[in-house]
């Protein structure tokens, strides 16, 4: 695919830490090209670098070397406040402001309709009724969907969920992914999922990358990636997850 | 009252005498302080005392804003040492304390309140230096533990598209508010709480009580000024310390 159509493309992307006085890669020499629409699963063991991924494409942190593409712009010639606007993250724990559910969703976008709130609050399947309760009285699954809102209220492109149902029991894990499917399948928005489990990749479908070391070992079908890894450093994650 | 001397001073040591037999029969284990810090403030303001009436013999503006710089200098150090973990600790609250100080300073002098006699001046500087040495301290520890400890908060704000101004503005009004914390508690309680130092010294001095208010809430408006100018220039400069240009919270933060 050539780099005018692809929608978020990244080029040897690498960022280095300091840790104990010693360089670290955390993210080594990473390219990847995302098509719009598709769901893409981003698998590895703890500390492989997948969140840091995902803060590199949300320009939370600056990339040691290598390039983020965004419609084949360097995101480090775009305003960052707006990229964030078209690239949203949503993090592990995400972190709901004082207020109500409807002050969450309009958090980014204050002039957002109290149509498109209702209609937001439709997607991510809230009560409208429940839009002016203070978020306090949510329940984990209702802070992380009310936190998929937030996200979607700027309309964005892309978004990049980093393990948004480990906090989560085996039917609100359910719910939020049936959801992101949704968002994906019917919006058509490109949608980066860090997750640690192989199994939930299986479940989401689309593509996974395997992170190991920073680096991206492996690629291809969720289902491939996950029972047919091609390769030592695929295997090796395998026996490690099913032992 | 007599005109305060030596002799005056030694026997009001008899006051410092009685707290620490009182210290020691309630058994709280800070009469060797109350010993050392009783002859330290004695020697330190004879000290001061004796440098004063030198300066204002002198009679010279360049050696008044001399002693003012070296106030500021001594007072950044001291506020600096509360946040060391901040990089140019120093620097930072020099420049939010000479900023309140001198604004300050200067509209006085331009509204004619004060002139650049030693006399009015260090006293003045004095005060104004040590609120502003507060204020700038408070703030800056405020701001920095608070952006330190609301890193998830911050940097959904920011991974939002918000800037990082929208996304530490809670931050940045709370620690400017904690550094005029004391300065708008003093002005709520004065002449009803506690009557003011200034105000106290020049009716003890024999002022006419009346003068001695206006003077008081002279110093008070200037307080109020200096401690707000510090605190909003302690915010601003700090601040930018934990973000880069392109709105991301720095890790070593």
């Amino acid at each position: 695919m050539s780099q005018t159509q692809s929608l978020l493309s990244l080029q040897n992307l690498s960022r280095q830490i300091n840790s104990n006085g010693k360089d670290r890669s955390i993210v080594d020499q990473v390219s990847f090209e995302f098509e719009r629409g598709r769901i893409y699963n981003i698998l590895g063991p703890s500390g492989s670098g997948k969140s840091s991924l995902l803060r590199l494409i949300n320009r939370l942190d600056e990339a040691t070397s290598g390039d983020v593409l965004f419609h084949g712009t360097n995101i480090t010639d775009l305003d960052p406040c707006q990229l964030r606007r078209q690239i949203g993250y949503l993090f592990q724990v995400p972190h709901l402001f004082e207020g109500t559910v409807r002050d969450n969703v309009r958090h980014t976008c204050p002039d957002i309709t109290a149509d498109r709130v209702n209609q937001l609050a439709e997607r991510i399947q809230i009560e409208p009724s429940i839009l002016d309760n203070p978020v306090d009285n949510l329940s984990e699954g209702e802070k992380q969907r009310v936190a998929i809102a937030r996200l979607l209220a700027t309309n964005p492109e892309v978004i990049l969920l980093d393990e948004p149902t480990s906090a989560l029991d085996p039917a609100r894990t359910e719910t939020i992914e049936k959801l992101v499917c949704k968002i994906v399948s019917e919006d058509g928005i490109t949608t980066l999922m860090v997750t640690h489990n192989p199994e939930q990749a299986v479940r989401m479908g689309g593509e996974t990358l395997l992170l190991v070391d920073g680096c991206l070992v492996e690629y291809g079908s969720s289902s491939d990636v996950v029972n047919n890894p091609q390769t030592e450093q695929g295997r090796r994650y395998r026996e490690k997850k099913l032992s | 009252m007599t005109t305060p001397g030596f002799t005056e001073v030694f026997l009001a040591f008899v006051l410092v005498a009685i707290s620490i037999v009182i210290g020691r029969w309630w058994k709280i284990p800070v009469a060797k302080d109350m010993a050392l810090g009783s002859v330290r403030a004695f020697v330190q303001l004879i000290a001061v005392g004796y440098a004063l009436e030198f300066i204002f013999g002198l009679q010279s503006t360049p050696v008044v804003l001399g002693v003012l710089i070296v106030m500021t200098l001594v007072g950044a150090q001291t506020a600096a040492g509360r946040v060391k973990k901040l990089p140019n600790a120093f620097l930072l609250n020099f420049s939010a304390m000479l900023a309140g100080s001198v604004i300050t300073i200067a509209t006085m002098y331009v509204c004619n309140i004060i002139t650049l006699e030693a006399r009015y001046i260090i006293p003045l500087g004095g005060m104004i230096i040590g609120n502003s040495m507060n204020a700038s301290a408070l703030t800056i520890e405020r701001l920095s533990s608070d952006i330190r400890s609301n890193r998830l908060p911050i940097e959904t704000s920011l991974s939002l598209g918000k800037t990082w101004r929208a996304a530490a503005h809670k931050y940045m009004r709370s620690a400017a508010t904690a550094g005029m914390i004391s300065i708008l508690n003093f002005m709520k309680t004065v002449g009803i709480v506690a009557l003011p130092g200034a105000m106290t010294g020049m009716i003890l001095a024999g002022a006419d009580p009346l003068e001695a208010v206006l003077l008081q809430i002279i110093v008070g408006y200037m307080l109020l000024s200096a401690v707000t100018i510090t605190s909003v220039v302690a915010v601003e400069l700090t601040v930018r310390k934990f973000f880069t240009t392109h709105h991301q919270l720095r890790h070593e933060s």
